[in-house]
Protein backbone atom coordinates (compact mmCIF):
# COMPACT_ATOMS: atom_id res chain seq x y z
CA UNK A 1 0.00 0.00 0.00
CA UNK A 2 1.50 3.14 -1.11
CA UNK A 3 1.02 5.85 2.05
CA UNK A 4 0.60 9.15 1.09
CA UNK A 5 0.09 11.23 3.54
CA UNK A 6 -2.94 13.50 2.52
CA UNK A 7 -1.65 15.97 4.83
CA UNK A 8 0.83 17.18 2.50
CA UNK A 9 -1.40 18.63 -0.13
CA UNK A 10 -3.33 19.83 2.81
CA UNK A 11 -1.05 21.83 4.18
CA UNK A 12 -0.45 23.60 0.66
CA UNK A 13 -3.89 24.29 0.51
CA UNK A 14 -4.26 25.59 3.28
CA UNK A 15 -2.31 28.24 2.52
CA UNK A 16 -3.70 28.83 -0.30
CA UNK A 17 -7.16 29.24 1.03
CA UNK A 18 -6.11 31.14 3.83
CA UNK A 19 -3.37 33.27 3.25
CA UNK A 20 -4.56 34.35 -0.48
CA UNK A 21 -7.52 35.62 1.30
CA UNK A 22 -6.12 37.07 3.96
CA UNK A 23 -2.68 38.10 2.64
CA UNK A 24 -0.57 36.56 5.05
CA UNK A 25 1.79 35.35 2.32
CA UNK A 26 1.95 36.73 -0.81
CA UNK A 27 3.05 33.84 -3.48
CA UNK A 28 0.37 31.77 -1.77
CA UNK A 29 -0.85 30.70 -5.18
CA UNK A 30 2.53 29.52 -6.96
CA UNK A 31 2.55 27.11 -4.85
CA UNK A 32 0.00 24.72 -7.25
CA UNK A 33 2.26 23.77 -10.17
CA UNK A 34 0.94 25.34 -13.29
CA UNK A 35 0.14 22.08 -15.96
CA UNK A 36 2.01 22.92 -19.11
CA UNK A 37 0.16 19.84 -20.66
CA UNK A 38 -1.13 21.40 -24.22
CA UNK A 39 -3.22 19.14 -26.13
CA UNK A 40 -4.00 20.82 -30.16
CA UNK A 41 -7.42 19.98 -31.01
CA UNK A 42 -6.49 18.02 -33.96
CA UNK A 43 -5.39 15.03 -30.88
CA UNK A 44 -8.08 14.99 -28.82
CA UNK A 45 -9.95 11.47 -29.39
CA UNK A 46 -13.52 12.75 -31.04
CA UNK A 47 -16.14 12.09 -28.57
CA UNK A 48 -18.23 8.91 -28.52
CA UNK A 49 -21.15 10.32 -27.44
CA UNK A 50 -22.48 13.21 -25.54
CA UNK A 51 -23.48 13.82 -22.36
CA UNK A 52 -23.78 17.43 -22.22
CA UNK A 53 -26.26 18.98 -20.23
CA UNK A 54 -28.26 18.38 -16.44
CA UNK A 55 -28.95 15.49 -14.70
CA UNK A 56 -30.18 14.18 -11.41
CA UNK A 57 -29.77 10.83 -9.51
CA UNK A 58 -32.65 8.66 -10.29
CA UNK A 59 -33.54 7.32 -7.30
CA UNK A 60 -32.24 9.36 -4.47
CA UNK A 61 -29.56 6.90 -2.57
CA UNK A 62 -26.80 7.35 0.08
CA UNK A 63 -24.86 3.90 -0.50
CA UNK A 64 -23.60 2.69 -3.56
CA UNK A 65 -25.97 -0.61 -3.11
CA UNK A 66 -23.95 -3.19 -5.43
CA UNK A 67 -25.66 -6.27 -6.34
CA UNK A 68 -24.26 -8.70 -3.53
CA UNK A 69 -22.34 -8.10 -0.47
CA UNK A 70 -18.80 -5.98 -0.36
CA UNK A 71 -15.92 -8.36 -0.43
CA UNK A 72 -14.29 -6.38 2.46
CA UNK A 73 -10.62 -7.73 3.34
CA UNK A 74 -10.56 -8.08 7.18
CA UNK A 75 -8.77 -4.56 7.93
CA UNK A 76 -11.52 -3.04 5.39
CA UNK A 77 -14.11 -4.54 7.45
CA UNK A 78 -12.60 -3.15 10.63
CA UNK A 79 -12.44 0.07 9.54
CA UNK A 80 -15.89 -0.05 8.29
CA UNK A 81 -17.20 -0.98 11.36
CA UNK A 82 -15.55 1.62 12.89
CA UNK A 83 -17.57 3.93 10.83
CA UNK A 84 -20.75 2.97 11.72
CA UNK A 85 -19.54 3.64 15.43
CA UNK A 86 -18.89 6.48 14.65
CA UNK A 87 -22.25 6.94 13.22
CA UNK A 88 -24.23 5.72 15.71
CA UNK A 89 -22.73 8.03 17.94
CA UNK A 90 -23.33 11.13 15.88
CA UNK A 91 -19.29 11.63 15.38
CA UNK A 92 -19.39 12.41 11.96
CA UNK A 93 -16.13 14.71 11.46
CA UNK A 94 -14.33 11.34 12.82
CA UNK A 95 -15.07 9.17 9.64
CA UNK A 96 -17.23 11.84 7.20
CA UNK A 97 -16.21 15.10 6.78
CA UNK A 98 -18.49 15.46 3.92
CA UNK A 99 -21.61 15.46 5.99
CA UNK A 100 -19.37 17.28 8.80
CA UNK A 101 -17.41 19.74 7.28
CA UNK A 102 -18.92 19.96 3.42
CA UNK A 103 -15.76 18.62 2.21
CA UNK A 104 -15.90 17.40 -1.70
CA UNK A 105 -17.28 13.86 -1.09
CA UNK A 106 -14.25 12.61 -3.89
CA UNK A 107 -15.30 9.91 -6.68
CA UNK A 108 -17.85 8.10 -6.57
CA UNK A 109 -19.56 9.76 -3.49
CA UNK A 110 -20.23 13.00 -5.78
CA UNK A 111 -22.64 10.80 -7.97
CA UNK A 112 -24.19 10.04 -5.16
CA UNK A 113 -25.45 13.64 -3.88
CA UNK A 114 -29.19 14.32 -4.35
CA UNK A 115 -28.76 17.55 -6.18
CA UNK A 116 -28.67 18.00 -9.95
CA UNK A 117 -25.43 18.48 -11.83
CA UNK A 118 -24.72 19.61 -15.61
CA UNK A 119 -21.96 17.80 -17.33
CA UNK A 120 -19.72 19.92 -20.06
CA UNK A 121 -17.70 19.03 -22.73
CA UNK A 122 -15.13 21.07 -24.02
CA UNK A 123 -11.66 21.12 -24.65
CA UNK A 124 -11.36 17.08 -24.40
CA UNK A 125 -12.37 17.35 -20.86
CA UNK A 126 -15.64 16.68 -19.59
CA UNK A 127 -16.77 18.86 -16.43
CA UNK A 128 -18.89 17.80 -13.54
CA UNK A 129 -20.45 21.27 -11.72
CA UNK A 130 -22.84 20.04 -8.99
CA UNK A 131 -25.46 21.78 -7.43
CA UNK A 132 -24.41 20.82 -4.43
CA UNK A 133 -21.96 23.47 -3.20
CA UNK A 134 -20.79 24.30 -6.48
CA UNK A 135 -18.34 21.16 -6.58
CA UNK A 136 -16.52 19.65 -9.28
CA UNK A 137 -14.84 17.02 -10.62
CA UNK A 138 -13.25 16.74 -14.53
CA UNK A 139 -12.15 13.35 -16.37
CA UNK A 140 -9.65 14.05 -18.68
CA UNK A 141 -10.64 12.46 -22.68
CA UNK A 142 -7.26 14.57 -23.88
CA UNK A 143 -5.89 10.97 -24.93
CA UNK A 144 -2.28 12.50 -22.95
CA UNK A 145 -0.25 11.29 -20.66
CA UNK A 146 -0.46 13.73 -17.38
CA UNK A 147 1.70 13.84 -14.40
CA UNK A 148 0.17 11.82 -10.86
CA UNK A 149 -0.89 13.93 -8.37
CA UNK A 150 1.49 15.75 -5.97
CA UNK A 151 -0.94 14.18 -3.15
CA UNK A 152 -4.63 12.87 -3.29
CA UNK A 153 -7.10 14.96 -3.89
CA UNK A 154 -11.38 14.67 -3.16
CA UNK A 155 -11.96 13.99 -5.99
CA UNK A 156 -8.74 12.41 -7.17
CA UNK A 157 -6.85 12.25 -10.95
CA UNK A 158 -9.57 10.63 -12.88
CA UNK A 159 -8.11 9.93 -16.96
CA UNK A 160 -11.11 8.83 -19.76
CA UNK A 161 -11.68 7.14 -23.19
CA UNK A 162 -14.37 6.57 -25.46
CA UNK A 163 -15.15 2.41 -25.61
CA UNK A 164 -17.40 3.18 -28.69
CA UNK A 165 -20.32 5.21 -27.04
CA UNK A 166 -19.57 4.48 -23.59
CA UNK A 167 -16.76 6.58 -21.70
CA UNK A 168 -14.74 4.31 -19.40
CA UNK A 169 -12.74 6.57 -16.78
CA UNK A 170 -10.40 6.03 -13.93
CA UNK A 171 -9.62 7.16 -10.84
CA UNK A 172 -6.98 7.18 -8.99
CA UNK A 173 -5.05 9.38 -5.57
CA UNK A 174 -8.12 9.68 -4.29
CA UNK A 175 -7.92 11.35 -0.66
CA UNK A 176 -8.94 8.58 1.87
CA UNK A 177 -10.06 11.40 3.64
CA UNK A 178 -13.42 10.90 1.46
CA UNK A 179 -15.53 7.32 1.56
CA UNK A 180 -17.11 5.44 -1.26
CA UNK A 181 -20.63 6.03 0.12
CA UNK A 182 -21.93 7.03 2.97
CA UNK A 183 -19.78 4.48 5.61
CA UNK A 184 -17.33 2.27 2.58
CA UNK A 185 -13.79 3.34 3.04
CA UNK A 186 -11.39 2.87 0.90
CA UNK A 187 -7.38 3.37 1.00
CA UNK A 188 -5.01 6.21 -1.11
CA UNK A 189 -4.69 3.39 -3.28
CA UNK A 190 -8.42 2.54 -4.72
CA UNK A 191 -9.06 2.70 -8.07
CA UNK A 192 -12.40 3.57 -9.27
CA UNK A 193 -13.63 2.69 -13.29
CA UNK A 194 -16.46 4.27 -14.36
CA UNK A 195 -18.23 3.03 -17.73
CA UNK A 196 -20.94 6.27 -18.42
CA UNK A 197 -23.21 5.41 -21.17
CA UNK A 198 -26.12 6.90 -22.25
CA UNK A 199 -29.30 3.85 -22.11
CA UNK A 200 -31.64 6.32 -23.79
CA UNK A 201 -31.32 9.93 -24.49
CA UNK A 202 -32.23 10.64 -21.29
CA UNK A 203 -30.49 8.24 -18.76
CA UNK A 204 -27.46 8.51 -18.32
CA UNK A 205 -26.09 5.30 -16.16
CA UNK A 206 -22.59 5.09 -14.29
CA UNK A 207 -21.83 1.96 -13.59
CA UNK A 208 -19.07 1.57 -11.30
CA UNK A 209 -15.84 -0.76 -10.07
CA UNK A 210 -14.04 -0.38 -6.90
CA UNK A 211 -10.44 -1.96 -6.70
CA UNK A 212 -8.46 -1.62 -3.60
CA UNK A 213 -6.51 -4.98 -2.16
CA UNK A 214 -6.27 -3.44 0.96
CA UNK A 215 -10.06 -3.18 1.94
CA UNK A 216 -12.13 -5.34 -0.99
CA UNK A 217 -10.66 -9.32 -1.35
CA UNK A 218 -12.18 -8.54 -5.13
CA UNK A 219 -13.46 -6.17 -7.42
CA UNK A 220 -16.81 -5.06 -6.77
CA UNK A 221 -19.69 -3.15 -8.70
CA UNK A 222 -22.22 -0.96 -8.41
CA UNK A 223 -24.96 0.68 -10.92
CA UNK A 224 -26.04 4.71 -10.80
CA UNK A 225 -28.58 5.88 -12.89
CA UNK A 226 -29.12 9.26 -13.77
CA UNK A 227 -32.18 11.16 -15.39
CA UNK A 228 -31.72 14.33 -17.65
CA UNK A 229 -33.11 17.63 -16.07
CA UNK A 230 -34.53 20.55 -17.70
CA UNK A 231 -31.62 23.10 -18.51
CA UNK A 232 -31.33 25.89 -15.48
CA UNK A 233 -29.36 27.49 -13.89
CA UNK A 234 -28.46 25.89 -10.34
CA UNK A 235 -29.09 28.65 -6.86
CA UNK A 236 -26.01 29.47 -5.65
CA UNK A 237 -25.51 26.21 -2.95
CA UNK A 238 -23.24 26.89 0.08
CA UNK A 239 -23.60 24.58 2.33
CA UNK A 240 -21.03 25.86 4.85
CA UNK A 241 -24.26 28.11 5.34
CA UNK A 242 -25.94 24.92 6.57
CA UNK A 243 -23.85 23.82 9.16
CA UNK A 244 -23.40 27.57 10.76
CA UNK A 245 -24.25 31.12 9.57
CA UNK A 246 -22.49 33.47 8.41
CA UNK A 247 -22.77 36.11 10.74
CA UNK A 248 -21.76 33.48 13.62
CA UNK A 249 -18.65 32.80 10.92
CA UNK A 250 -17.68 36.21 10.30
CA UNK A 251 -17.75 36.59 14.19
CA UNK A 252 -15.32 34.22 14.32
CA UNK A 253 -17.46 31.73 16.08
CA UNK B 1 -10.79 68.50 -12.87
CA UNK B 2 -12.58 65.16 -13.95
CA UNK B 3 -11.35 63.48 -16.93
CA UNK B 4 -14.53 61.76 -18.46
CA UNK B 5 -13.71 59.52 -20.94
CA UNK B 6 -16.92 57.30 -22.41
CA UNK B 7 -16.53 54.09 -21.35
CA UNK B 8 -18.08 52.86 -24.72
CA UNK B 9 -15.85 53.87 -27.08
CA UNK B 10 -13.34 51.08 -27.63
CA UNK B 11 -10.30 52.86 -29.00
CA UNK B 12 -10.06 54.89 -25.96
CA UNK B 13 -10.35 52.09 -23.55
CA UNK B 14 -7.49 50.32 -25.58
CA UNK B 15 -5.54 53.61 -24.53
CA UNK B 16 -6.97 53.53 -21.07
CA UNK B 17 -6.07 49.69 -20.34
CA UNK B 18 -2.21 50.31 -21.43
CA UNK B 19 -2.63 53.56 -18.85
CA UNK B 20 -3.84 50.93 -16.18
CA UNK B 21 -0.67 48.56 -16.54
CA UNK B 22 1.02 51.75 -15.93
CA UNK B 23 -0.71 53.22 -13.10
CA UNK B 24 1.79 52.61 -10.57
CA UNK B 25 4.47 54.37 -12.10
CA UNK B 26 4.88 58.29 -11.70
CA UNK B 27 5.72 58.54 -15.35
CA UNK B 28 2.08 57.79 -16.37
CA UNK B 29 0.69 59.48 -13.29
CA UNK B 30 2.30 62.84 -14.25
CA UNK B 31 0.38 62.69 -18.01
CA UNK B 32 -2.38 63.77 -15.81
CA UNK B 33 -4.01 66.64 -14.40
CA UNK B 34 -4.87 65.14 -10.89
CA UNK B 35 -7.44 67.20 -8.93
CA UNK B 36 -5.80 66.92 -5.05
CA UNK B 37 -6.81 64.30 -2.61
CA UNK B 38 -10.05 64.58 -0.74
CA UNK B 39 -9.44 63.86 2.83
CA UNK B 40 -10.94 60.59 2.18
CA UNK B 41 -8.41 59.38 -0.51
CA UNK B 42 -5.95 61.62 2.02
CA UNK B 43 -6.65 58.85 4.65
CA UNK B 44 -5.65 56.16 2.01
CA UNK B 45 -2.74 57.88 0.81
CA UNK B 46 -1.42 57.74 4.03
CA UNK B 47 -1.38 53.90 4.85
CA UNK B 48 1.43 51.95 4.51
CA UNK B 49 2.38 50.98 0.89
CA UNK B 50 1.17 47.63 -0.99
CA UNK B 51 2.54 46.53 -4.25
CA UNK B 52 1.30 44.22 -6.85
CA UNK B 53 2.20 40.73 -6.44
CA UNK B 54 4.05 39.33 -9.79
CA UNK B 55 2.65 36.01 -9.68
CA UNK B 56 2.33 35.23 -13.53
CA UNK B 57 3.06 31.72 -14.98
CA UNK B 58 3.62 31.73 -18.47
CA UNK B 59 3.73 28.35 -20.16
CA UNK B 60 3.75 29.94 -23.74
CA UNK B 61 1.38 28.38 -26.04
CA UNK B 62 2.68 26.69 -28.53
CA UNK B 63 1.66 27.26 -32.22
CA UNK B 64 -0.92 24.31 -32.21
CA UNK B 65 -2.26 25.15 -29.07
CA UNK B 66 -6.31 25.28 -29.12
CA UNK B 67 -7.48 28.73 -29.92
CA UNK B 68 -11.05 30.74 -28.24
CA UNK B 69 -13.51 30.01 -31.35
CA UNK B 70 -13.48 33.17 -33.61
CA UNK B 71 -17.14 34.05 -33.02
CA UNK B 72 -16.82 37.01 -30.77
CA UNK B 73 -20.06 36.22 -29.12
CA UNK B 74 -18.41 32.80 -27.92
CA UNK B 75 -16.00 33.37 -24.49
CA UNK B 76 -16.49 29.65 -23.83
CA UNK B 77 -12.82 28.61 -22.97
CA UNK B 78 -10.51 28.41 -19.96
CA UNK B 79 -8.97 31.98 -19.16
CA UNK B 80 -6.74 33.34 -16.50
CA UNK B 81 -5.61 36.70 -14.89
CA UNK B 82 -2.04 36.43 -15.60
CA UNK B 83 -1.10 39.96 -15.38
CA UNK B 84 0.40 40.78 -11.95
CA UNK B 85 -2.26 41.10 -8.70
CA UNK B 86 -3.09 44.48 -7.25
CA UNK B 87 -3.54 44.23 -3.92
CA UNK B 88 -4.90 47.54 -3.08
CA UNK B 89 -7.07 49.27 -6.12
CA UNK B 90 -5.95 52.63 -4.86
CA UNK B 91 -6.53 54.16 -8.70
CA UNK B 92 -8.65 53.58 -11.05
CA UNK B 93 -8.11 52.50 -14.96
CA UNK B 94 -7.66 56.65 -15.87
CA UNK B 95 -4.79 56.49 -12.50
CA UNK B 96 -7.29 58.85 -10.92
CA UNK B 97 -7.57 58.26 -7.49
CA UNK B 98 -9.88 55.18 -6.26
CA UNK B 99 -13.09 58.12 -5.22
CA UNK B 100 -13.46 56.26 -1.79
CA UNK B 101 -15.92 58.04 0.62
CA UNK B 102 -14.67 58.65 4.28
CA UNK B 103 -17.11 55.18 4.87
CA UNK B 104 -14.71 53.84 2.36
CA UNK B 105 -11.73 55.21 3.23
CA UNK B 106 -11.97 54.65 6.82
CA UNK B 107 -12.76 51.19 5.60
CA UNK B 108 -9.56 50.38 4.19
CA UNK B 109 -7.50 51.54 6.49
CA UNK B 110 -9.23 49.48 8.95
CA UNK B 111 -8.58 46.46 7.15
CA UNK B 112 -4.99 47.23 6.17
CA UNK B 113 -4.16 48.91 9.60
CA UNK B 114 -5.05 45.98 11.53
CA UNK B 115 -2.43 43.72 12.91
CA UNK B 116 -4.38 40.90 12.62
CA UNK B 117 -6.35 40.11 9.30
CA UNK B 118 -10.05 40.38 9.42
CA UNK B 119 -12.35 37.62 8.86
CA UNK B 120 -13.60 38.20 5.22
CA UNK B 121 -15.78 35.95 2.86
CA UNK B 122 -12.58 33.91 1.09
CA UNK B 123 -11.41 33.59 4.67
CA UNK B 124 -14.43 31.78 6.02
CA UNK B 125 -14.12 29.90 2.82
CA UNK B 126 -17.35 31.26 1.01
CA UNK B 127 -17.97 33.21 -2.10
CA UNK B 128 -15.97 35.90 -2.24
CA UNK B 129 -17.96 37.93 -4.92
CA UNK B 130 -17.03 37.53 -8.79
CA UNK B 131 -14.30 40.37 -9.20
CA UNK B 132 -12.37 38.74 -6.28
CA UNK B 133 -12.37 35.43 -7.92
CA UNK B 134 -11.55 36.82 -11.36
CA UNK B 135 -8.53 38.85 -9.86
CA UNK B 136 -6.56 36.17 -8.53
CA UNK B 137 -4.39 34.48 -10.34
CA UNK B 138 -6.12 31.05 -10.93
CA UNK B 139 -8.25 29.87 -14.09
CA UNK B 140 -11.71 30.00 -14.86
CA UNK B 141 -13.58 27.90 -17.83
CA UNK B 142 -16.90 29.55 -19.00
CA UNK B 143 -19.31 27.24 -20.13
CA UNK B 144 -21.92 29.13 -22.54
CA UNK B 145 -25.05 28.17 -23.74
CA UNK B 146 -28.31 30.43 -25.42
CA UNK B 147 -29.61 31.94 -22.19
CA UNK B 148 -26.87 31.90 -19.97
CA UNK B 149 -23.33 31.64 -19.51
CA UNK B 150 -21.29 29.53 -16.38
CA UNK B 151 -18.16 30.92 -15.55
CA UNK B 152 -16.45 28.23 -13.17
CA UNK B 153 -13.82 29.11 -11.21
CA UNK B 154 -10.98 27.30 -9.50
CA UNK B 155 -10.23 29.09 -6.48
CA UNK B 156 -13.63 28.30 -4.19
CA UNK B 157 -15.12 26.51 -6.44
CA UNK B 158 -17.18 29.11 -7.34
CA UNK B 159 -19.70 30.00 -9.83
CA UNK B 160 -20.97 33.32 -11.73
CA UNK B 161 -23.72 32.91 -13.38
CA UNK B 162 -24.66 35.56 -16.18
CA UNK B 163 -27.77 35.87 -17.29
CA UNK B 164 -28.48 36.18 -21.23
CA UNK B 165 -32.13 35.82 -21.84
CA UNK B 166 -33.67 36.72 -17.82
CA UNK B 167 -37.01 35.50 -18.95
CA UNK B 168 -35.19 31.88 -18.62
CA UNK B 169 -34.03 32.73 -15.42
CA UNK B 170 -36.25 34.30 -13.11
CA UNK B 171 -35.10 35.90 -9.71
CA UNK B 172 -34.46 33.75 -6.46
CA UNK B 173 -36.18 34.74 -3.36
CA UNK B 174 -33.43 35.00 -1.66
CA UNK B 175 -30.25 36.97 -2.61
CA UNK B 176 -26.77 35.76 -3.01
CA UNK B 177 -22.98 36.11 -2.19
CA UNK B 178 -22.21 36.60 -6.35
CA UNK B 179 -25.40 38.79 -6.58
CA UNK B 180 -27.44 38.34 -9.92
CA UNK B 181 -25.78 38.69 -13.12
CA UNK B 182 -27.90 39.92 -16.43
CA UNK B 183 -26.20 40.35 -19.86
CA UNK B 184 -26.79 41.67 -22.87
CA UNK B 185 -24.20 42.37 -26.26
CA UNK B 186 -23.67 45.66 -27.10
CA UNK B 187 -21.87 44.86 -30.70
CA UNK B 188 -19.36 42.72 -29.51
CA UNK B 189 -18.80 43.89 -26.29
CA UNK B 190 -21.02 41.80 -23.35
CA UNK B 191 -22.25 44.08 -20.93
CA UNK B 192 -23.07 42.48 -17.82
CA UNK B 193 -25.00 44.44 -14.65
CA UNK B 194 -24.43 42.85 -11.32
CA UNK B 195 -26.17 43.72 -8.40
CA UNK B 196 -28.43 42.24 -5.34
CA UNK B 197 -25.64 40.78 -3.20
CA UNK B 198 -26.65 38.97 -0.16
CA UNK B 199 -23.89 40.24 1.87
CA UNK B 200 -21.64 43.36 1.82
CA UNK B 201 -17.89 42.14 0.16
CA UNK B 202 -13.98 43.20 -0.32
CA UNK B 203 -13.20 43.92 -3.86
CA UNK B 204 -9.60 43.27 -3.29
CA UNK B 205 -7.62 41.13 -1.27
CA UNK B 206 -6.38 44.28 1.21
CA UNK B 207 -10.02 45.16 1.59
CA UNK B 208 -11.05 48.01 -0.52
CA UNK B 209 -15.13 47.60 0.44
CA UNK B 210 -18.47 47.26 -1.21
CA UNK B 211 -21.46 47.18 -0.23
CA UNK B 212 -24.46 44.50 -0.91
CA UNK B 213 -26.47 47.57 -2.27
CA UNK B 214 -23.21 48.27 -4.77
CA UNK B 215 -23.85 47.53 -8.98
CA UNK B 216 -21.20 46.34 -10.89
CA UNK B 217 -20.84 46.57 -14.60
CA UNK B 218 -18.87 44.34 -16.09
CA UNK B 219 -17.63 44.99 -20.11
CA UNK B 220 -16.28 42.22 -21.63
CA UNK B 221 -14.78 41.70 -24.82
CA UNK B 222 -12.72 39.30 -26.46
CA UNK B 223 -9.48 40.27 -28.31
CA UNK B 224 -7.22 38.64 -30.77
CA UNK B 225 -3.62 40.99 -30.88
CA UNK B 226 -2.33 38.24 -33.54
CA UNK B 227 0.11 37.48 -31.45
CA UNK B 228 -1.28 34.09 -30.71
CA UNK B 229 -1.72 35.34 -27.14
CA UNK B 230 -6.18 36.08 -26.80
CA UNK B 231 -7.45 37.47 -23.67
CA UNK B 232 -10.66 38.35 -22.50
CA UNK B 233 -10.20 42.42 -22.19
CA UNK B 234 -12.69 43.64 -18.69
CA UNK B 235 -13.58 46.91 -17.78
CA UNK B 236 -15.31 46.71 -14.27
CA UNK B 237 -17.40 49.46 -13.04
CA UNK B 238 -17.95 49.96 -9.41
CA UNK B 239 -21.01 51.76 -8.58
CA UNK B 240 -21.83 52.06 -4.87
CA UNK B 241 -22.08 55.52 -3.36
CA UNK B 242 -22.24 53.81 0.01
CA UNK B 243 -18.30 53.38 -0.11
CA UNK B 244 -17.47 55.57 -3.59
CA UNK B 245 -18.05 58.79 -4.52
CA UNK B 246 -18.72 58.03 -7.64
CA UNK B 247 -18.53 55.01 -10.38
CA UNK B 248 -15.31 54.29 -10.86
CA UNK B 249 -13.67 51.39 -13.03
CA UNK B 250 -10.98 49.12 -13.85
CA UNK B 251 -9.39 47.39 -16.13
CA UNK B 252 -8.28 43.50 -16.53
CA UNK B 253 -7.13 41.41 -19.53
CA UNK B 254 -7.72 37.53 -18.59
CA UNK B 255 -5.59 35.40 -20.68
CA UNK B 256 -6.31 32.17 -22.75
CA UNK B 257 -4.72 29.47 -21.14
CA UNK B 258 -5.65 26.01 -22.58
CA UNK B 259 -2.80 24.09 -20.34
CA UNK B 260 -4.97 25.03 -17.33
CA UNK B 261 -7.95 23.06 -18.88
CA UNK B 262 -7.66 20.50 -15.70
CA UNK B 263 -8.27 22.76 -13.03
CA UNK B 264 -6.48 22.09 -9.41
CA UNK B 265 -9.04 21.01 -6.57
CA UNK B 266 -9.97 23.57 -3.87
CA UNK B 267 -11.44 21.97 -0.85
CA UNK B 268 -11.32 24.68 1.68
CA UNK B 269 -14.25 23.12 3.25
CA UNK B 270 -12.04 20.60 4.54
CA UNK B 271 -9.70 22.80 6.14
CA UNK B 272 -12.22 25.44 7.72
CA UNK B 273 -14.06 22.66 9.85
CA UNK B 274 -10.60 20.74 11.24
CA UNK B 275 -11.00 20.76 14.64
CA UNK B 276 -7.16 19.43 14.90
CA UNK B 277 -5.57 23.26 13.19
CA UNK B 278 -6.32 26.84 14.43
CA UNK B 279 -8.59 26.94 11.04
CA UNK B 280 -9.28 30.91 11.49
CA UNK B 281 -5.16 31.38 10.17
CA UNK B 282 -4.91 33.89 12.75
CA UNK B 283 -7.66 36.18 11.56
CA UNK B 284 -9.89 38.00 13.67
CA UNK B 285 -13.47 39.33 13.57
CA UNK B 286 -13.55 42.95 12.27
CA UNK B 287 -15.25 45.43 14.35
CA UNK B 288 -18.04 47.06 13.81
CA UNK B 289 -17.76 50.78 12.36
Amino acid sequence: MTMVDWRVGWASKIAVGLSAAAMLAAPAHAQFAESTVIVPDSAIPRAGAHFEGAWKIAKPQTSLQPAGSIPFTREGRKHYEENKAYRAKGDYDDYDIYTSRCSNPGVPRLGLTSLRFKIWQQQGVLTFVYEWNRAMRQIDMRGVDTPPLDAPTMAGHSIGRWDGATLVATTTDISERTLLDDLVPHTADAKVTERFRLADHDTLEDRITIEDPAYFTHPWDAVITYKRQPDALFPEDVCLDRLKSYDAAMAGK
Amino acid sequence: MQFRIDPSAWQARLLLAVASQLAFCDSALAQFPHPPPSPAQQIVNGLRPSAPLDNRQSTPLTGDAPMPSDDPHDLSGTWMHTDDLIFRNVRDMYALMTPFTEAGAKALARRVNSKSPFINASAICRPPGQFFQLDLNFPFHIFQSKNWMEWVFEEYHGVWNVILDPSAAPAPKEKSYMGRSEGHWEGDTLVVETKDFAHDFWIDANGAPASASAKLTYRIRKVNPGDHNPYLQVLITIDDPTYYTRPWTLARRYHWRPNRVIMNEYNCEEQIGDPSVKSDAGLIPEPKG
